[in-house]
């Protein structure tokens, strides 16, 4: 599954391409909303890891604008069930992800991504 | 009456990751839904180690399998994630599902780094560095985990099959007597339960007692960790060994890093 949670994680990891090498960027998706149990505790423990930018830009190429730009000092729970929709309820089924850097792709299908690479590019 | 365990060796013209594509990740795809029809009860110690995690933290399962570790711990659902990552589509495609619910699964190779550095709070390598065809490998393996978890609180445990063998187990280990203290390659045969004459051959390197241990301790150094309790003057980075055990058939380590 590629849900923004992971997306927030994953990094392009081709050999030499250290830099500018996240968020990679959705090409050509599709998606389906299902629901997930909501939980606060979850979220706020999360919520420091989060690279905030690549999460609002990586929701906005999802067709969700619901976050906003800056993560708000206040986090009560209409805000943790904004964030909670789009890290956890936005699944990518069908796509690519391109490292914005060396332009590397990594395909998705079914729901799940290939990061697999090629023996001459693992670094 | 199951085949035998049989000794190998890797040829040193072969490349181990060709290697380990014949005899590891081809089997595993062939054989997923039978496998993973036999891998449904989480081991104790591993369910221990999820139960103690903090609600909120994020983690990479490092060669998953069918999943079964991500469902857990089953009394917190959904209060931290476990991501899965295996080499085998055919397996992912279980684990995506495991425990009836929706799991964040990838695709990936665990001598792969495809994720922002040190971002999880925890990771298990589970039964899976062990089909890693040289020691190289599987000390880049461990340093891959070490690398994947935050500097200052990092939790990681690795499980590995080992030579030494419980008074249950079906396996018989050949040893080879030039090969003390460094473990054993071996060939496991799986026998595929709808066609007996189906018979996969996968490649392990079952450790010797220390090995595992010896590996997570150079591992660490290698990335300029030092390998103790946490050190009582600042700046300093390290691993420290919080279980070092052998468990039914299996060795294990949980790692702890820690930030002054």
């Amino acid at each position: 599954m590629v849900r923004l949670i992971t997306h927030n994680l994953l990094a392009c990891h081709v050999k030499g391409c250290t830099s500018n090498n996240f968020p990679l960027e959705f090409k050509d998706v599709q998606v389906v909303l299902r629901d997930s149990e909501f939980n606060p505790d979850f979220l706020r423990g999360f919520i420091p890891k989060i690279e905030w930018p690549a999460l609002t830009g990586a929701a906005r190429q999802l067709g969700d604008t619901s976050l906003p730009d800056q993560l708000p000092e206040m986090q009560d729970d209409d805000f943790l069930k904004v964030l909670h929709h789009v890290l956890l309820e936005i699944h990518v089924e069908e796509g690519t992800m391109i490292c914005p850097n060396c332009k590397h792709n990594y395909p998705i299908s079914n729901g799940i991504p290939n990061m697999l690479l090629a023996e001459h590019e693992i670094g | 009456m199951a085949p035998p365990v049989t000794a190998t060796s890797v040829p040193s013209s072969e490349l181990p990751a060709a290697y380990e594509a014949a005899h590891v990740h081809e089997i595993y795809e062939h054989i997923a839904h039978h496998f993973s029809s036999t891998r449904y009860k989480p081991w104790p110690i591993i369910a221990a180690f999820l139960s103690s995690l903090e609600d909120g933290w994020i983690g990479l399962d490092s060669g998953t399998g069918n999943g079964k570790y991500l469902p857990l711990p089953v009394d917190r659902p959904g209060r931290l994630w476990t991501i899965g990552l295996d080499r085998s589509r055919n397996l992912l495609q279980i684990a995506k599902t495991a425990g009836e619910a929706e799991r964040e699964v990838v695709w990936g190779d665990v001598l792969g780094y495809a994720w922002r550095h040190e971002i999880f709070d925890y990771a298990i390598s589970i039964a899976t560095i062990h089909h890693l065809a040289t020691p190289e490998r599987r000390k880049l393996a461990v340093k891959r985990l070490l690398s994947a978890v935050a500097p200052d609180h990092g939790r990681v445990l690795i499980y590995v099959w080992a030579v030494r063998q419980d008074e249950h187990s079906k396996r018989d280990i050949p040893t080879d007597p030039a090969s003390t203290g460094s473990g054993q390659d071996v060939f496991v045969p799986w026998v595929m339960s709808d066609d007996k004459t189906q018979v996969f051959n996968r490649y392990y390197h079952m450790f010797e007692d220390g090995e595992l241990a010896s590996l997570a301790t150079v591992a660490a150094e290698e990335l300029g960790l030092i390998v103790g309790p946490p050190a009582d003057a600042a700046s300093l980075k390290g691993v420290e060994i919080r279980q070092n055990g052998w468990e039914r058939s299996n060795h294990y380590v949980e790692l702890r890093r820690w930030q002054t």
